[in-house]
């Protein structure tokens, strides 16, 4: 008896380690429960034990060597474990001192390009696959509970998003752009696996928003993946999703019109599905410029009046303010140099520059290869009022290369030279869009994303592999380390025991930092 | 898409392997397949293109990307989940008789090799990404007027005050591909830039700039050595001689640019 009694006191302890979705109704404090630290997508935490004037001393907690490519993922931290991916791998570390607790590895097929993390319900992870499955996950030692098919991999498809749980679902969208597919969103039973809704980023032939394709063969192969991880506003029940570029990539040519929902910003019912409104950052994209990057949601005044507010600052290169209870257009402005569009439509949408589109003799296109920003994670500071984003200034020729029939001969339909680039961090004044300052960084790789904190802090990364915390009023530098590698996921920050620590993953290492003798 | 491959100077033998394609397209050369981004050929796979040239191209289209008289091949799910022929050699000794495909009399053998050449061609489709070269022949590129490009190139472009077409230009035409060529005139990325050190002693170090950043700086000497210091207690001076190439394309127009290729691709 006594046997059975410490064994259901351990299975209830056990039982209240895992993550009630209620929780994440209310922002976290001192954990990192979902993606983004919380609903917003704002990557702001209110810790505080680091902060401006003890930053110098900030000094390396521990290590974790994953052995694995480099680390894109951000981890979760929930009751003292974080939990964090690379694609095929999930590891469950010791959030005190970075000791394994177990690891889980799934060889697959598909494409292994990015993995961003999990999500948590109860006591489960869930995590997405290179050959598009979603796994389901015991949070207690990683053992499998189910596996199931989201989309095809023989078409290219796969999942690098971390699922966003809300309320007692899942929410996913597909990853892929080797062929010329549709993709979609959908809410997922985090018990079965089974589909609640599916929204589809492509409209059905015949429904509203297919008028903007040619024809249904470029309609039902239009592209649109959703591959970043979304934000949810409880009080809307709307879910806002960042799509991807339509299809071919370069060869708009082949699909002339806005190409809905392709390169869009929408918001979701929760509940249903159901699309509420969409923002379309680039219409008829033909540079690969997703509008996936986080949107990241904050209430504050715009000229005059409060409201409620969505900010993106897009691959595009152009930053976007939205109410995101209407999707009301308040404001379009550039973060970066670039010259691709000759001003603004009525709907605040970038108007393309015909001949800054890709040509067969090639166009010369202040761009970046990878777009003025894009898959790393954005910050805004509640007090500073400044989004900050890593961004890029650069240099492209765009090709065109269509085949004898017109048609492009590939999912692609061109190419691009990339003549020059260089890495910068923008401080963008969230109502007016003006750049408050500009950290130019080296010519180099890197893809850091941004946390802010109450701390008057800003954690990042550059592309000649520093890690640094920086003041964010001015982007001056209060601590800086030679990480030796570079940082390809986003900082994040939990408190445990009286401890306040920043994570970092640089290449495949995990690193976390905090104040000696705390 | 989401992250593609960063700038590097690998992206000149890309374009080269591009320009590869086009003969590939003529000859049925798998010239691409040396190039190591590209999958390789099969003697199978060889042999299927020309059989499928002969009797697959015409509604299919040249490399299977489809025509207004039938689909594109890379989109269709019995290409995609085909395992040696299982699913599209039926397809094809059988003909869709309800989808208007007429059955093709060719023998096993050449089946299986149209079935080698699809699974080459949906890897090679695959791997394709904005960062790959193009099918970037002369013929395409070469829209500019090359009179105007001399001009622009002694007057407005300023690129006589570096350069000259019978000095280090001298027979530019013949050394690089014509995409390489391109690129290379907008901005030749592989040039070095040099720093001019003063140390707190006063000495002076002028040597090829290896590193630098907010916190530190590296030169390479003229004997080869390596010295380094922290940024903020020397002075330095960084030439750039790609500075005017920087200015410069914020200055071009699309005519310009191809006025200036068309002017260098006379230097032969």
């Amino acid at each position: 008896m006594k046997l059975f009694m410490l064994l259901f006191a351990s299975l209830c302890c056990l039982s209240g380690q895992g993550l009630d979705p209620a929780a994440l109704l209310t922002p976290a404090t001192s954990t990192w429960p979902t993606y983004n630290g919380d609903y917003s997508g704002r990557r702001y935490s209110a810790l505080k034990q680091i902060n401006a004037g003890n930053v110098s001393s900030l000094s390396l907690a521990w290590a974790f060597q994953t052995h694995s490519d480099a680390l894109k993922s951000t981890p979760l931290e929930v009751n003292g474990v974080l939990y964090f991916t690379v694609p095929d791998n999930v590891w469950a570390i010791d959030a005190r001192n970075g000791r394994l607790i177990w690891h889980y590895s799934r060889p697959s097929q598909g494409d292994h390009v990015g993995q961003r993390g999990v999500a948590m319900y109860k006591d489960r992870l869930y995590f997405g696959t290179p050959d598009a499955h979603l796994v389901c996950l015991n949070a207690r030692d990683g053992k499998e509970i189910w596996d199931v098919e989201i989309a095809d991999v023989k078409f290219g498809y796969y999942i690098s998003v971390a699922p966003l749980v809300v309320k007692d679902r899942l929410i996913i969208g597909t990853s892929g752009d080797q062929v010329d597919t549709p993709h979609f969103v959908e809410a997922i039973d985090p018990k079965t696996g089974k589909v609640i809704w599916r929204w589809d980023t492509l409209p059905r032939p015949d429904t509203p928003g297919a008028e903007t394709w040619p024809n249904k063969e470029a309609l039902t192969h239009g592209g649109g993946p959703a591959w970043l991880t979304g934000t949810y506003d409880p009080n809307l029940n709307l879910i806002f999703w960042g799509t991807g570029n339509p299809h071919p990539v370069l060869a708009g040519v082949a699909r002339p019109g806005r190409n809905l929902y392709t390169c869009s910003i929408v918001a979701l019912d929760a509940d249903t599905g159901k699309l509420v409104w969409f923002f379309q950052p680039s219409p008829h994209d033909t540079h690969d410029w997703d509008a996936v990057e986080t949107p990241v949601l904050f209430d504050a005044e715009f000229h005059g009046r409060q409201r409620k507010l969505l900010a993106q600052a897009s691959r595009n290169g152009y930053y976007f303010l939205l109410d995101r209870t209407t999707g009301e257009h308040l404001l379009t402005a550039p973060f970066v140099p670039t010259d691709w569009a000759s001003g603004l439509n009525a709907r605040g949408e970038p108007i393309a520059r015909k001949d800054k589109e890709p040509q067969p003799d090639g166009s010369l296109v202040e761009a970046y290869l990878e777009g003025a920003t894009n898959w790393m994670a954005p910050s805004f500071d509640p007090e500073t009022k400044l989004f900050y984003v890593n961004a890029f200034d650069g240099f492209m020729v765009y090709y065109l290369t269509l085949n004898r029939n017109n048609r492009p001969d590939d999912h692609q339909g061109g190419a691009a030279s990339s003549l020059w680039s260089q890495s910068l961090l923008v401080a963008i004044d969230y109502e007016s869009g003006h750049i408050r300052w500009t950290r130019k960084g080296e010519e180099g790789e890197g893809h850091p994303g941004i946390l802010t904190t109450a701390g008057h802090l800003l954690f990042t990364g550059d592309t000649s592999g520093n890690l640094l915390a920086l003041d964010p009023e001015n982007g001056h530098t209060l601590w800086h380390v030679n990480a030796g590698g570079s940082l390809g996921s986003s900082p994040m920050t939990y408190e445990l025991d009286g401890r306040q620590y920043v994570v970092t993953g640089v290449d495949g290492v995990l690193y976390a930092w905090a104040l000696p003798g705390t | 898409m989401l992250v593609l491959p960063p700038n590097s100077g690998k992206l000149f033998p890309r374009v080269r392997t591009g320009i590869r394609i086009a003969l590939l397209l003529v000859l049925y050369t798998p010239l691409r397949g040396i190039a190591d981004d590209n999958p390789p050929q099969s003697e199978a796979a060889r042999r299927g293109h020309a059989q499928f040239s002969q009797s697959c191209a015409f509604c299919h289209g040249a490399n299977g990307a489809g025509t207004t008289e039938g689909p594109n091949l890379l989109r269709s799910g019995v290409v995609r989940h085909d395992q040696n022929g299982n699913l599209i050699a039926p397809v094809v000794r059988d003909g869709r008789p309800g989808k208007g495909m007429p059955a093709v009399h060719i023998t096993d053998s050449q089946i299986a090799d149209v079935v080698a050449f699809l699974h080459w061609r949906l890897d090679d489709a695959d791997r394709a990404t904005p960062a790959d070269a193009h099918d970037s022949s002369l013929q395409h590129l070469l829209t500019g007027n090359a009179d105007a490009g001399k001009a622009f190139f002694n007057g407005a472009g300023r690129c006589s005050h570096c350069h000259s077409p019978s000095g280090d230009l001298a027979g530019i035409a013949t050394k690089y591909a014509p995409a390489d060529l391109q690129a290379r005139f907008l901005y030749p990325a592989d040039v070095p830039k040099t720093a001019s050190i003063t140390t707190p002693s006063g000495a002076q170090v002028t040597g090829q700039l290896l590193y630098q950043d907010e916190f530190s700086i590296a030169v390479k000497d003229r004997e080869g050595w390596y010295h380094s210091w922290a940024s903020s207690e020397v002075k330095f001076q960084i030439q750039d001689p790609l500075v005017a190439h920087l200015e410069l394309l914020h200055e071009y127009t699309p005519a310009s640019v191809h006025d200036v290729f068309a002017y260098l691709e006379t230097l032969k």
